[in-house]
């Protein structure tokens, strides 16, 4: 009986270990994805501003690059 | 399924890009209005054509001044207007961003966003004025460098620096090129005991006005109403004249600009040698505001080639990318 309640015990602790090494190793995760995550944030916002990216929008309205094409 | 949609809601002009089709509508911010029943009788040119000219129970008014609305049950009308005449329904709601002055107050935003949620769009964001005009000007903003952009618009003079996708420097005041009109007819009023209409007091602006000397001073001969016998009277403006008039407004927007100059980062001052400053913005086109500008700044001074579609380009380009530019809308910038 005793040995049962201590079985128990030790696998509900080893339960309870595991299962908060595994939240903190999702959040260590997510938050290496949110660095990450910045970064091409600011690549794509950057990118959306290059005289490439405006080619399709700014440059199709302006006469003069209409006619250097 | 509605295009989305850019707008240059400005004081003098409005300005619509449609994705993927470009400038759709460009036209005069005024809506004429039957003061009886309410109803709106004409709305751009017809209804610019009609300022100074109505019976009394119309009224032809521009809902905007200084770049804020004044009147914001005309504004929304005017929204729907343009909305309706681009191609939306009941049924095809876009997405809309509206370009405003970055001076605009939290209560002026909501004004904005609510008269065209309202208006029928499904989303309404909001960018700064000189953000979009140096995305419409073509200036590398995407590099480490030193952008400045002057944006004379009817109602505001706006300075930026722009360097990697965000504004550094800000300077912005509430005088625009309705305040040159408004100088002339003061001056005219003052000096000739004539009055004058806004509509001739612009025309004297585009035809004589100037903010340096040139050898293109010319004389015009203007018409209004004597004020002392009420009869016509026409009246010569030399050059001189009217550069004297517009100096107070023209004199406030260099010094905004050089208020800008002094906000800017040191690395950053030295690219604006080396490039330069841009001007976009009807008001820009004055005659001589360039040259003024450079002569005060000691700093270049370059127009930019489409300087009345420059903002309405650059919200397009937000409207064309709106994901990956979503950060530069008002409110939502981390």
């Amino acid at each position: 009986m005793i040995s049962l309640s201590f079985l128990t015990g030790l696998f509900t602790f080893i339960a309870i270990v595991s299962g908060a090494t595994l939240l903190i190793m999702i959040y260590l995760d997510n938050r290496n994805v949110r660095i990450d995550d910045g970064i091409a944030n600011f690549r794509r916002h950057i990118d959306a501003l290059s005289p490439e990216a405006r080619q399709s929008s700014v440059h199709r309205n302006n006469p003069e690059d209409r006619r250097n094409q | 399924m509605a295009r989305d949609l850019a707008i240059d809601l400005g004081t003098a002009n409005t300005l619509v890009y449609m994705k993927g089709k470009g400038i759709v509508l460009n036209e005069p911010s005024v809506i004429a209005v039957n003061r009886q029943s309410g109803e709106v009788l004409a709305t751009g040119h017809d209804a610019w054509d009609m300022i100074g000219r109505t019976p009394s129970y119309i009224v032809a008014v521009r809902p905007l001044r200084g770049g804020a609305i004044t009147d914001f049950d005309i504004t929304e009308r005017m929204i729907r207007l343009l909305l309706q005449r681009v191609g939306v329904s009941r049924f095809t709601r876009p997405k809309v961003v509206i370009c405003v002055p970055s001076a605009i107050t939290e209560v002026e935003r909501r004004a904005v966003t609510d008269a065209t949620r309202r208006a029928g769009a499904s989303d309404a964001q909001l960018i700064e004025q000189p953000m979009a005009a140096a995305i419409g000007a073509n200036l590398p903003i995407d590099e480490p460098v030193g952008n400045m952009v002057i944006d004379i618009g009817g109602g505001t003079t706006e300075t930026a620096v722009i360097s990697l996708g965000g504004v550094v420097a800000l300077e912005a005041i509430r005088v625009g090129s309705f305040d040159i009109d408004a100088a002339i007819q003061s001056y005219v009023r003052r000096e000739h005991g004539v009055a004058i209409g806004e509509r001739t007091a612009e025309e004297i602006k585009i035809q004589i006005g100037s903010a340096e000397p040139g050898p293109q001073d010319r004389n015009a001969d203007i018409r209004g109403r004597d004020l002392v016998t009420g009869l016509p009277k026409t009246v010569r403006l030399t050059a001189e004249e009217v550069r004297f008039a517009i100096d107070e407004p023209v004199a406030a927007m260099v010094l905004s600009v050089k208020r800008c100059l002094a906000k800017a980062p040191p690395e950053l001052a030295q690219d604006f040698l080396a490039r330069g400053m841009y001007l976009v913005g009807g008001g820009g086109m004055l005659r001589g505001l360039a040259a003024r500008i450079e002569r005060e700044t000691e700093v270049p001074v370059k127009m930019s080639p489409q300087p009345l579609e420059a903002v309405v380009l650059g919200a397009g380009h937000c409207i064309e990318n709106y994901q990956a530019l979503r950060g530069m809308f008002m409110g939502t910038r981390r």
